[in-house]
């Protein structure tokens, strides 16, 4: 657990580190300012301040403290579990801005049924269709909140 | 008597036709929501935030800002019941407050035998707790609304600090986890144009010819939107932990169908364990009024406290009802609870509070105490909605148990991924931006690194939604006393809360210090809600 521990303190406080250099223009403020006004840099200056202060002594803990022996996950099986989830979704995210939401749903949920429920054809074909439409008629029908639609709009209607 | 006229007034409101069809839909969504284990309170409320956008500026009959909160707030009440069915049934947690059921609520359904009345007494504490702590609420709400009327940037800005104060130092994490994941909140909040001088800031990148990163950098100018990384920490990050617990999950089942003998036995006990159900309301109340700590930690509080003033301290975890009522009292007060400081001081109790919060300032409403003057129906409105809820929820929990049990049979393959589509939606629909999608997506994958290395996400999101409100203050507060600090204890209110915060914040320390002396570990508890 040590290793991941340190590396995500260490992640943050370069994140802060980042975040304090875009602001470094609170070191030196602008001559003529009104008495007290700290100007627009001070507050994200000590807020990165504030991160990095600790997320290092996490880190430092973590390097200095009895950490548990296992890994982050539990088993292979838990990292599988995962990236089966994780990899779709991102491939769903990235379909989004072609396929619009409808294709995007369809091919999502099917793919879904199909290769981690293992279901039938069929099964996996009403989960494609069915979903999508559910979503239409309460969203769009019910609610009227638009949803993107794919390149191929207006030639076919989703 | 104004207490109980503008209570009868918001009865008036929240008995609509329209305001008690949204309680229904919200409590229902709320039960599934807390039943299915991969999406909390939290995330559901941050997904149905765009269709309380809709509902709020009157698309539909009769419905208006009051119809919105009262389905949010529904939810709430839903999921904070929801969450004990799966825990007691089929010993998994539902929500993360129900986990302290599966010390005495399972083993009383499966080794006992008698699910119905782990169940009923279950539903019967949470009724009362939420009850109890709903009359403090009508109670004293309006008083601590008048008082904070008269507050100035300093005390203003001394009741930030001394919520963020309770998120680092009553946490149950380390506060260095506590104290970076608040700031960081704070850092995305300052995200985009600053409010008081108009300056952009933490845009990256700026300077670089490209028309996709300008478009990036125009699009983040209006800041990071609070309610996709909401989303993406607590709906998608859930979802992929669930997803973890799955490949390598086991699960318990027990069926149950409730009936009247049920009930009956759990009235009988409830009156047998009257003073402990109404103290640790009361309780549950107190702690629950307290920013960043909902029902979650107050759920082990009541445990803890059931078991420290038990006769019968050997039944514990093994089915003592003390140990099923103590808990769900407190955690349900504590839900209520959360949403005082809201309404009274625009600072949110709970993450979930802090989504709910979210919406009000999307409806155009400031959270605060000038909602009891200026908008005196959609305060009453809610409060008496509290009641309703409660009631409506206890009533369906009792005839649905089976039908509500059944939604744990939706398989994986359908159910996760349909999780993902609706948290999708949730982010894009409320500013029709891809933008927000990717900001849930990379959210959520933080979020459960983060939740995996036991950073607490509570203080991030409280702070997020905070973020302003803490900068203008404390900037007001600069200029007003010209730079001078000592004006941030100009007042004695101001000094006190001040004072309570350097206190709160130096707990953990206290308690490092106690535990190196009795020379045994510091108790850690789950993360809050």
């Amino acid at each position: 657990m040590r290793p991941y521990q340190v590396g995500t303190a260490a992640a943050i406080v370069l994140i802060a580190a980042v975040a304090m250099f875009d602001s470094r223009r609170v070191l030196s403020p602008a001559p003529g300012t009104a008495p007290g006004d700290v100007g627009s840099a001070w507050y994200p200056f000590w807020a990165a301040a504030v991160v990095a202060f600790g997320a290092a002594v996490a880190g430092y803990q973590a390097l200095t403290r009895p950490q548990p022996k296992e890994g982050v996950f539990a088993g292979a099986g838990s990292v599988a579990a995962v990236a089966k989830l994780v990899i779709p979704m991102l491939l769903y995210a990235v379909s989004f801005a072609w396929l619009g939401f409808y294709l995007a749903t369809g091919v999502y949920m099917g793919f879904f049924a199909a290769y981690i429920g293992r279901y039938k054809p069929w099964w996996s074909l009403a989960s494609a269709v069915l979903t999508p439409l559910a979503i239409f008629l309460l969203f769009e029908v019910g609610f009227r909140l638009i949803l993107p639609r794919s390149i191929f709009y207006p030639g076919i209607p989703f | 008597m104004e207490v109980l006229g503008n209570l009868f007034g918001g009865f008036a409101t929240a008995l609509q036709p329209v305001n008690i069809a949204f309680l229904f839909i919200g409590v229902t969504l709320g039960l599934v929501i807390g039943v299915l284990p991969g999406l909390g309170g939290t995330s559901g409320v941050a997904i149905l935030l765009p269709i309380s956008v809709v509902i709020a500026r009157g698309d539909i009959a009769g419905a208006n800002a009051t119809t919105a909160v009262i389905l949010l707030a529904g939810i709430y009440w839903g999921a904070l019941f929801g969450g004990v069915i799966t825990s007691i049934l089929f010993n998994i947690p539902g929500e993360p407050w129900s986990v302290v059921l599966l010390f005495d609520g399972f083993p009383l359904a499966k080794r006992r035998g008698k699910p119905g009345l782990a169940l009923t007494s279950s539903f019967l504490a949470s009724f009362v707790g939420a009850f109890i702590a709903t009359l403090l609420f009508t109670f004293f709400a309006q008083f601590v609304a008048e008082k904070a009327l008269s507050f100035g940037p300093a005390e203003l800005f001394a009741v930030f600090v001394l919520s963020f104060a309770t998120l680092v130092g009553l946490g149950a994490e380390s506060p260095f986890k506590a104290l970076a994941m608040l700031a960081t909140g704070l850092l995305l909040a300052a995200v985009g144009f600053d409010t008081i001088s108009g300056s952009q800031r933490l845009i990256p990148l700026v300077g670089v010819e490209n028309d996709a990163l300008r478009s990036f950098q125009i699009n983040l100018l209006s800041g990071i939107g609070f309610v996709p990384v909401t989303i993406g920490l607590f709906g998608i990050g859930e979802i992929l932990a669930s997803a973890e617990e799955q490949g390598i999950g086991y699960m318990e089942k027990i069926s149950a169908r409730l009936g009247f003998s049920d009930l009956l036995e759990a009235l009988a006990a409830l009156r047998q364990r009257i003073r402990l159900v109404v103290s640790n309301s009361i309780i549950g109340f107190l702690f629950g009024v307290l920013p960043g700590h909902g029902a979650t930690a107050a759920s082990f509080l009541g445990y803890g406290l059931a078991r420290q003033y038990a006769k019968n301290k050997q039944d514990f975890g093994k089915g003592e009802i003390s140990g099923i009522m103590g808990p769900q009292a407190t955690a349900d007060a504590a839900g209520v609870a959360s949403l005082v400081p809201m309404v009274t001081l625009g600072v949110p109790g709970s993450p979930t509070s802090a989504v709910i919060m979210a919406g009000l300032f999307v409806w155009g409403l400031q959270p605060g105490p000038l909602l009891f003057t200026e908008h005196k129906d959609f305060v009453w409105g809610l409060i008496a909605s509290i009641y309703l809820g409660h009631l409506l929820t206890f009533v369906i929990c009792l005839l649905a148990v089976p039908l509500l049990a059944m939604i744990m049979r939706v398989p994986y393959a359908i159910i996760t991924p349909f999780i993902v589509v609706i948290s999708v939606i949730g982010s894009y629909s409320l500013n029709n931006s891809m933008l927000d999608v990717t900001w849930t997506i990379l959210f959520g994958l933080v979020g459960y690194w983060l939740r995996k290395m036991h950073y607490p996400l509570a203080p991030l999101v409280v702070a997020l939604v905070l973020g302003d409100s803490t900068e203008r203050e404390l900037r007001k507060s600069l200029i007003a006393g010209s730079g001078n600090l000592g004006f941030f204890f100009s007042t004695p209110l101001a000094s006190l809360l001040m004072f309570l915060a350097v206190v709160v914040i130096l707990i953990p320390i206290v308690r490092v210090v106690i535990a190196r002396v009795r020379r045994t570990p510091v108790p850690v508890a789950p993360d809050a809600d």
